[in-house]
């Protein structure tokens, strides 16, 4: 809980200096009112056990514990990574009951071979989970490496498996 | 006979424009001892006052990818470039309330930053000196007119400006990109010296060397080492990037002689049809639209190429109907952005065990290697690319299938080597590309907008085809699994290099400026900024920009210390 809680704070605090430049006010009124934005209480339950599907607790928290729900909440409602709000809906019905860890494990491959209607729906979530996760202080910097001030370039190091990438390789994350 | 400019001015010379040329103004005209003003149209903003330059992802709303509706709003054409992001967005204008109109199919993508320093904030910092193949190019080929000066005019210039911003970069001793002063080079990854040994080898014409930055690489007068940490544009506290902010700025305020104006875009010149001269500017406040006129003897104009021609288009009057200092008819025409594009991505198999810490702000460059040695291919001039390896991060999980820990497992570490090539084309000067004054449409302080008309010609496009196929050539050669090749240029603007509007030439009735930056028709005004490019090579122009302009400011202070102007 502590990302959702530091996310939350810094967007308020953050809003006296910035709040012309960075926000429309619809969404700082929802963050300010602590609720998720922009999804309903049927889709905030879907996107978070999506969450923990797609990146699960192991040894550092998964995706939903740090709060990733409002964020995935939040890039649908505003398009960050395509698809809306109701791109949930459409996947929750594709996957429809049964084994959920299954199922969506075929939804994904057949997303990615583009064989079903609802591939771009679901690739939008996909990557909003990701770019919730990794974007947030438990997957930038717990689970992965984040620093900001490498202070030198060291062009050649070897590289062990088990060794944590960093997400501050803004090179690398671009493309 | 000449007569001597006002001395009754309130300053000795108005810079218009704090960027990368401005800041050099404002530098070399006070260190020669000249009372200066320099105009901002934009925000003052300060050296390490940087706002997000030290955020994290998670402490901004959008994990530093900015809100897709403001952006939507504000920042369609300017959130296409690099360098913008959540951090960075306030170094960018907003598009919403700065309109211009545009002509052609792919409508031009005019990239600026409206503050203090302008966009020496959040430029790519590559310095690269042209060689006499450029200055002689538009002569011998016909395209375009002659430049009226040559490598000799401006070598020592380069010399004075390499070694006051700082240029990192290898000595190579190629004809086609001559050496500087540079600071020791970056170094290269493993990848890259991979690729450095098999592409030079495999091709004997072609080298692939470290690019030439204005990133430090040692300590500098006040300024830090680069800490790569590869976030330029969000402004550097350490000053280990040339900005106005980091270098010319603290150098021009040292001297106790620079008044700075900010908030204030200047609309017009004011000329004395008697004396042939300038006199002044006519300033708007963007903060309560007030106007105000300053007085100098000389002005030199560094507003950036396309609105350096706008001041100058909205100076119209009775003695210059198509704007000042077009006699020639020249001006706002031959504009030029080199054709560009992320030519080629490749996926480099292998060197798994290899990696690299920190980000080096810096590319590699394959210098030019086209139309040399007396060689002609379908098109002239030439390309050059710029690229890099580095290893893939998180962001490839989006793009394939997998979820929970094994997903979770892989991302943590790091992903595939991709290298990347980009051209950079040499970009024909020619008549019917060109900025002009729009009819009916105006801004938000009523001035008329720029209307930008520009296409790329059938030379770029040639260019950026055989680009394409050396590209992939290279890649392959290297194993690589190339999964993006573009063999057309991105539209113009892309690049950022917008250059021309005001060209140098010896022909007073063909260009607009001497090959000092002094206008053929007004003597007491100097442009140095990229409007005055009579052509555009294939390098990165600014470099050149900051040599013409330190060499302009010294022949503007010895003519009015000899009262010449």
């Amino acid at each position: 809980m502590a990302d959702r809680t530091s996310r939350r704070s810094v967007m308020r605090g953050a809003l006296g200096l910035t709040a012309a430049a960075l926000t429309p006010g619809a969404l700082w009124a929802t963050v300010k009112a602590g609720a998720p934005s922009g999804l309903t209480s049927a889709q905030t339950e879907f996107a978070d056990q999506l969450c923990d599907a797609v990146i699960p607790a192991t040894d550092t928290p998964g995706a939903r514990a740090v709060g990733v729900t409002d964020f995935v909440g939040l890039a649908l409602s505003h398009g960050l990574a395509g698809g809306s709000p109701t791109s949930l809906d459409r996947v929750k019905a594709a996957l429809g009951t049964g084994d959920f860890a299954a199922a969506l494990t075929r939804l994904d491959k057949a997303a990615f071979a583009n064989e079903i209607p609802e591939a771009k729906d679901w690739k939008a979530i996909k990557q909003a989970i990701l770019m919730g996760y990794y974007t947030s202080e438990t997957g930038a910097s717990k689970e992965l490496r984040y620093e900001l001030v490498p202070g030198r370039f060291d062009s050649d190091i070897p590289w062990h498996k088990g060794d944590r990438a960093w997400s501050s390789n803004w090179g690398g994350n671009s493309f | 006979m000449a007569r001597a400019a006002n001395h009754t001015a309130e300053f000795d010379a108005i810079v218009v424009g704090s960027g990368i040329t401005g800041g050099w103004a404002a530098k070399e005209l006070t260190e020669q001892g000249l009372k200066v003003l320099m105009i901002e149209r934009g925000p003052m903003i300060e050296h390490q006052n940087y706002a997000h330059e030290t955020t994290a992802p998670w402490e901004l709303p959008f994990g530093g990818y900015g809100d897709p509706d403001l952006i939507a709003r504000d920042y369609t054409i300017q959130s296409k470039g690099r360098g913008f992001s959540e951090w960075t967005l306030q170094h960018f204008v907003n598009d919403r309330e700065n309109p211009y109109e545009t002509g052609g199919e792919q409508p031009f993508q005019w990239r600026r930053g409206y503050q203090l320093g302008g966009r020496s904030l959040i430029w790519g910092r590559q310095c690269y000196r042209w060689s006499d193949l450029d200055f002689e190019a538009n002569g011998k080929d016909g395209y375009g007119t002659d430049w009226p000066i040559r490598y000799k005019d401006l070598a020592p210039w380069y010399d004075k400006v390499e070694e006051f911003i700082g240029v990192q970069g290898s000595i190579e001793g190629l004809p086609q990109l001559p050496d500087g002063h540079f600071l020791p080079p970056m170094a290269m990854n493993a990848v890259e010296i991979h690729a450095k040994s098999k592409i030079e080898q495999a091709f004997p014409d072609r080298k692939f060397i470290m690019g030439r930055a204005a990133n430090l690489t040692e300590e500098k007068e006040g300024r830090s080492a680069c800490q790569y940490r590869g976030i330029c544009s969000r402004g550097c506290s350490y000053g280990a990037y040339f900005s106005t902010q980091s270098s010319t700025l603290p150098a021009a305020r040292a001297t106790g002689r620079l008044t700075i104006l900010g908030d204030s875009v200047v609309d017009k010149l004011d000329y004395d049809a008697q004396t042939r001269r300038v006199t002044g500017v006519e300033v708007i406040s963007t903060k309560d639209r007030e106007r105000s006129r300053h007085t100098a003897r000389i002005v030199f104009l560094c507003a950036s190429s396309f609105n350096s021609v706008a001041v100058l288009l909205r100076s119209a009057s009775e003695a210059h109907p198509h704007g000042l200092a077009n006699s020639s008819g020249a001006l706002g025409h031959y504009i030029m952005d080199h054709a560009g594009s992320v030519t080629a991505i490749g996926l480099i198999p292998g060197f798994e065990e290899h990696a690299y810490f920190g980000n080096r702000p810096n590319n590699i460059v394959i210098p030019r290697f086209k139309n040399l040695d007396g060689k002609q291919e379908a098109f002239v001039r030439g390309y050059s690319f710029q690229g890099g390896a580095s290893r893939t991060g998180w962001t490839r999980g989006a793009k394939q299938a997998g979820i929970g820990a094994s997903l979770k497992e892989d991302l943590r570490g790091p992903g595939p080597w991709q290298l990347f090539l980009g051209a950079f084309a040499e970009c024909l000067p020619r008549r019917e590309n060109r900025v002009t004054l729009s009819k009916s449409a105006v801004d938000s302080l009523g001035m008329a907008q720029l209307r930008i008309d520009f296409a790329y010609g059938e030379n770029e496009k040639l260019a950026m085809k055989d680009a394409a196929g050396e590209a992939k050539a290279m890649l392959e050669l290297l194993g690589a699994r190339v999964v993006r090749l573009t063999d057309e240029p991105d539209a113009g603007g892309s690049s950022v290099h917008e250059m021309g509007g005001a060209r140098m030439g010896r022909d007073p009735s063909s260009s607009v400026l001497n090959g000092r930056n002094q206008a053929h028709d007004v003597a007491n005004l100097f442009i140095t900024d990229g409007s005055a490019m009579a052509s555009s090579a294939c390098q990165n122009p600014s470099l050149t920009y900051m040599a013409l302009t330190a060499r302009a400011c010294h022949t503007a202070a010895s003519m009015l210390k000899e009262g010449t102007i």
